[in-house]
């Protein structure tokens, strides 16, 4: 059995995003990176600890398969624990469920049917959604309010986006937010924001409403796992 | 057969139930000659195709017994496995991919990548297999080969790529366009023997070229030579395009794709050309043996018939002549009359006939060399043993086996059936390891396990036609386990005195969880209190506990049972006192061992319309299933979830109501996990009263 204090890192709680959520208060956020530095290790550390918690997960994966995305968490708690599978500490599988759409195929529409299929019969109710690989180019700001809305429907504590920046789009907000997030930053109640540096990698904190954390922050990743670092 | 290793090929066809595996085979073995005419797997003829030979298989339409043959195309051997598609039968395709060097994997145009094709390529995946894919049945309605091949890449994560470009789809299947040599070729004759070799047609020039660029992008990087052709441009040899697939897929990093359909004699000569071409020889892929002098260090095997023999018996029929022992050889050779040594048992067997198997015909041969599969007679062996020659002492890997998940009673009607039975029984448990068998010491039945209802279906069916076995078969069971969750100590005596020699033992030690393996005996005595002749009598009591449990009287695994004191009597101690003594000691312990019941978990797939798919996943939950995420492909989603086997019973039927028979499921065993607190108890009751009335 994982405690909750083996996991060292614990981005949920170090945000402040638990007690957010214990106000009744939402949080949408979003991790940005360029291709292949680490996305998805930060959105499942987002979930693992959702799901430490106690918190029900669904995890979106657009583009990918169920084997693949089970196999980020069984890596991320293994490299997080002593080789611990999700499979083998059944109340906290439990808490994960995951959905996989082809890039072309997800809409919120399509999302909200099969949610509510899971939440009418009772199968499965989230309170965590992470949406992994959503085209933020070809999605309007319009699509992003109706999945902000989305939030507020379900009674979600959090929503969690990756979202992929280029190193030729030099597109930013008023804010720092870069492309593709850039028209919709007013949205995302956090940013956060994957950069190289030299040999390190940082997690750059551009925006966080209500957080415990300032903006403008930086947080380290270990560059071999892309696990957050201890403090 | 040719001496020559790079001119071998040990293949294996897998794939998904139904996706034309054996109408496949059928023509390839047309086409290499070995047969003169084409029979169909459900043909009006009769005849079935020539790799389903049992009885069964051929009504059913379903191969259930994998069979072997040997055929040549061109220069090259080609010794072939017809594998099993249904799930249940899974240890064979296992079994044959263990001994192979590479694989087609065959799918359907138009149920593309399904279940049980995950289930295959995992297989190869931990086998290690080369493998080139066939898109088969492009002639029927709805085929699409590009959906198809871009599955491959999503669902199984296979770099794969099309060689071919089909010429027309569904009715209108003409040929197909070879992207490498760039030439449209087409299938004359009444059976499509005769190839014709035509230019590309005009309307598919540019898609050809466009996709052939794209291929040559895509293996580049398994040659260098061919990078600098495709950089500097120009034509480029075919040769280094063949040469940079090969490497590729020999990796394991490419899977070259292929289309055509079997049934319609269209695209399997090119195939042939693929397995010739891509596929591994047995010098091209490494295999490694355990040396048992050397605490079982692994090695690699030489492939050199010079070298001493390793063997593997792979596969056992019991036939009309006696045990049939399939054999694939790593290094050395083998000839009628040498005499080679079963590394398991170390016993000295003699060779007496060596046949080539052609499904379930024979040709008697004299020798075999390296990297070759032929059949033995006579040799009294289990599947999974290694033979070698005197001089050497190793083992090949061993394989892995499921442990059986259903049971069932079955119920001889008369004397007669019971003798046949018998002989049915030890037949198949010793050609099939997930099969077993034994007597329910309580009720005095005999109990069949495997691997799902559909596998001790077709056995019972086989003790029928093939032993003349009448039997009664009972409900289907499922296989609970028993195991424990605490240490427990125990201190039992055993002392009787009856009149005449007196029994007495005493037992003393601790159990505690084993958490790998099924049982574990330490004996931690000292001083001699017990002596030495009656330490294996305590194993032996205590191996005797685990095969009925307090619980619910299923067998018990995952205990250490350590023992540290006892005593003994010098006149009436004894191997059964100490028996009898470990099985109290057993069951003192037991029960403050926290015992619990654990049941079969079984991994489910769930394919059907969208449409269905709240109703599927209410059904599984009502089953106390697990889900563990649902795909989304197109009109389709697949739905995965973990669910006791014990609530799938029937699950078939309901599937069919809930979806119109639309939606269809697989299922595997995953694992085992403890039962709810309310099953158990149910469980409990059940077999309390179950003994209160035998």
């Amino acid at each position: 059995m994982v405690e909750n204090t083996v996991v060292v890192n614990n981005p949920i709680r170090a945000l402040g995003l638990d007690k957010k959520a214990g106000q009744g208060l939402q949080s949408m956020g979003v991790v940005i990176a360029r291709a292949g530095l680490g996305k998805t290790a930060i959105l499942v550390q987002f979930a693992l600890d959702c799901m430490l918690l106690g918190n029900k997960v669904l995890h979106v994966s657009i583009g990918q398969s169920v084997d693949k995305t089970r196999k980020w968490y069984d890596d991320i708690l293994a490299m997080l624990t002593d080789g611990e599978k999700l499979e083998t500490i059944p109340e906290i599988l439990r808490n994960r469920m995951i959905m996989t759409f082809k890039e072309s195929a997800f809409t919120k529409a399509k999302l909200e049917e099969r949610l509510d299929d899971l939440v009418k019969q009772d199968i499965y109710k989230p309170e965590c959604l992470i949406i992994d690989g959503y085209d933020f180019e070809h999605n309007d700001y319009t699509s992003m309010e109706e999945l902000r809305g989305f939030m507020s429907e379900h009674g979600l504590k959090m929503i969690w986006f990756s979202a992929v920046t280029h190193r030729e789009d030099k597109r930013v907000s008023a804010n720092g937010v870069p492309a593709p997030c850039h028209e919709v930053d007013d949205l995302f109640d956090i940013v956060l924001f994957i950069k190289p540096e030299g040999e390190q990698m940082k997690l750059d904190i551009l925006k966080c409403d209500d957080c415990a954390v300032h903006p403008g922050t930086s947080l380290s990743l270990d560059p071999a796992t892309m696990l957050i670092q201890k403090g | 057969m040719n001496k020559d290793l790079s001119k071998v090929r040990n293949i294996g066809i897998s794939a998904h139930i139904d996706s034309g595996k054996t109408t496949l085979t059928e023509r390839i073995l047309f086409y290499t000659n070995r047969i003169h005419a084409i029979h169909e797997v459900r043909g009006k003829d009769g005849v079935g195709a020539k790799m389903d030979s049992m009885e069964l298989e051929k009504e059913r339409g379903i191969t259930i017994q994998s069979a072997a043959t040997y055929c040549s195309w061109k220069d090259i051997d080609i010794n072939i496995i017809d594998t099993p598609g249904h799930v249940d039968f899974t240890v064979e395709v296992e079994r044959a991919l263990r001994v192979l060097d590479g694989a087609i994997l065959v799918l359907c145009s138009v149920g593309g990548v399904q279940s049980q094709s995950i289930t295959v390529n995992r297989q190869m995946t931990r086998y290690k297999v080369p493998r080139i894919a066939f898109i088969n049945k492009c002639d029927r309605t709805g085929a699409n080969p590009e959906r198809v091949t871009r599955q491959l890449r999503e669902k199984l994560d296979l770099n794969a790529h099309m060689m071919q470009m089909p010429i027309g789809l569904e009715g209108d299947l003409a040929g197909m366009v070879d992207l490498v040599t760039m030439q449209a070729i087409y299938f004359d004759g009444d059976n499509g023997e005769k190839l014709r070799y035509e230019a590309i047609p005009a309307g598919m020039a540019e898609e050809a070229e466009e996709r052939r660029q794209a291929l040559l992008e895509e293996i580049s990087m398994f040659s260098e030579e061919l990078m600098e052709a495709v950089l500097e441009g120009g034509d480029i040899d075919a040769a280094l395009i063949y040469d940079a697939v090969r490497k590729g897929t020999v990796s394991l990093d490419f899977t070259p794709v292929f289309v055509g359909s079997a049934y319609k004699n269209k695209g399997i000569q090119l195939l042939l050309d693929a397995v010739e071409a891509y596929l591994p020889s047995p010098t091209d892929v490494e295999n490694f043996a355990l040396d048992l002098k050397n605490n079982e260090a692994e090695f690699k095997v030489s492939n050199n018939p010079a070298d001493p023999l390793i063997m593997l018996a792979f596969k056992l029929e019991d036939g009309r002549y006696g045990q049939l022992t399939y054999v694939r050889t790593y290094q050395g050779q083998i000839r009628k009359g040498d005499t080679i040594y079963n590394s398991r048992t170390g016993k000295k067997v003699k060779v007496g006939r060596l046949v080539r198997m052609h499904s379930d015909e024979m040709e008697e041969i004299e020798e075999c060399g390296s990297g070759d599969i032929v059949a033995l007679f006579g040799i009294d062996c289990a599947s999974g043993d290694t033979f070698t020659s005197e001089n050497i002492s190793c083992s090949m890997s061993s394989m892995h086996i499921p442990e059986p998940v259903i049971s069932l009673a079955v119920i001889p009607v008369d004397n007669k059936a019971q003798i046949n039975m018998s002989k049915a029984l030890n037949r198949f448990t010793k050609e099939d390891p997930t099969f077993k068998t034994f007597v329910d010491h309580e009720t005095g039945e005999t109990i069949i396990s495997g691997m799902g209802e559909l596998h001790l279906e077709v056995y019972i069916e086989r003790m029928k036609r093939e032993y003349k076995a009448e039997v009664q078969v009972g409900a289907p069971q499922v296989a609970y386990r028993e195991t424990i969750t605490n240490r427990a100590e125990f201190n039992y005596t055993h002392k009787k005195q009856t009149g005449g020699s007196g029994q007495f033992g005493r037992v003393a030690g601790y159990m505690e969880p084993l958490e790998e393996g099924d049982y574990e005996f330490v004996d931690s005595i000292v001083g001699g209190v017990i002596p030495r002749e009656y330490i294996p009598s305590c194993d032996k009591g205590f191996q005797k506990s685990l095969e009925k449990g307090a619980l619910c009287g299923a067998t018990i695994t995952g205990v250490r049972c350590v023992i540290n004191d006892g005593a003994f009597h010098a006149v009436d101690s004894s191997d059964i006192a100490f028996q009898l003594a470990a099985i109290g000691a057993f069951k003192e312990g037991y029960m403050k061992a926290k015992p619990v019941i654990m049941e079969p978990i079984m991994k489910v797939a769930v394919e059907g319309p969208s449409e269905f798919q709240g109703s599927v996943m209410g059904s599984i939950n009502q089953r106390r299933g697990m889900i563990i995420g649902t795909m989304e492909e197109g009109n389709y989603t697949v739905v995965e979830a973990e669910v006791p086997l014990s609530e799938m019973f029937g699950y078939s039927t309901t599937l069919r109501s809930l979806t119109q028979g639309k939606a269809e499921f697989t299922m595997e065993f995953a694992t085992f996990k403890p039962v709810p607190k309310g099953v158990s108890e149910e469980l409990i009751k059940k077999y309390q009263e179950e003994k209160k009335n035998s």
